[in-house]
């Protein structure tokens, strides 16, 4: 029998889809029949599929205060540059 | 140099990819000089490799799948094991509330909103990003491999040299945490603008 504290674990861990056939039938049955796995999973899902969402939108904006400074560029140019002068001789 | 460099120009990649890849090392490594490094390394071996690029994919998507795997080594070279005591994890499986014979006796609070979604508005992005930077390094490394970059359980423990029940807890920790934040920010964000 699959308890709640395996299903839990396998639903932190995302791998349901990873694991054996015969395991993976019991642990979608007992989501099934038990209500707090089956909420516990849905939210998951629901995040899971937002994430899904935000991928497949291939979004390019820069959401961090993040930025390769002026000098961190330029530094990065010259080695490039210079790297495929070696690489060229 | 030959003609398809100039033409496509790789002396204008640290302008038009460098902050977007620099993000995407970051999200990851949560170190931004770890991170400079990265891309500063795909920027020379995009550069080098640039022969073998065909053009199907946008160069940022090529220069990005060249990150990947700069990351992943980085990860792997520096990653040391965390180890959670087992009160931490008796303190994890305790919040679950299991009854005997491992039955839930607890049920999880729905979400405030529909993240499904709130993940197709920008300003929800901006804060999806904010949560995931406040988390603790190694929780957001955990999640973020697992959940963005979808690598499996085993990879990740490798990775991050921990065992499958620090995984464990370490993912469900990290959900908890960025679902509390998720709320907490995307509640004040609707509150302000509606």
């Amino acid at each position: 029998m699959i308890t709640c504290k395996q299903v839990s674990k396998a639903l932190a861990e995302n791998r349901i889809h990873e694991l054996p056939w015969h395991k993976r039938l019991g642990l979608k049955l007992h989501i099934k029949l038990c209500f707090v796995c089956g909420k516990a999973n849905g939210q998951i899902v629901q995040l899971q599929n937002g994430i899904k969402k935000m991928l497949d939108q291939d979004d390019e904006s820069i959401y961090l205060n993040v930025k390769l400074s002026d000098e961190t560029k330029n530094n990065i140019k010259e080695k490039m540059i210079s790297n495929n002068e070696y690489n060229d001789n | 140099m030959n003609d398809k460099k100039i033409n496509n120009g790789p002396e204008t990649w640290v302008d038009d990819h460098g902050d977007y890849l620099l993000q995407y090392a970051y999200v990851r490594l949560r170190n931004s000089a770890a991170a400079e490094d990265a891309v500063q390394e795909t920027f020379l071996a995009g550069y080098k490799a640039f022969e073998r690029y065909n053009g199907k994919t946008p160069v940022r998507y090529w220069l990005r799948g060249i990150l990947r795997h700069k990351v992943v080594d980085y990860i792997r070279k520096s990653s040391r094991e965390v180890p959670i005591d087992d009160t931490e994890n008796n303190e994890i499986l305790d919040s679950f509330n299991f009854k005997a014979l491992g039955i839930f006796d607890q049920n999880p609070p729905d979400w405030k909103f529909d993240p499904e979604h709130a993940f197709e508005r920008k300003e929800f992005m901006k804060i999806f990003y904010e949560c995931i930077s406040e988390m603790k390094d190694n929780l957001a490394q955990a999640f973020v491999l697992r959940e963005i970059d979808g690598l499996s359980t085993d990879e990740i423990c490798k990775q991050l040299n921990l065992t499958p029940n620090n995984l464990w807890v370490i993912l469900h920790r990290a959900r908890k945490q960025l679902k509390s934040c998720l709320e907490s920010k995307w509640t004040k964000e609707a509150n302000g603008v509606f």
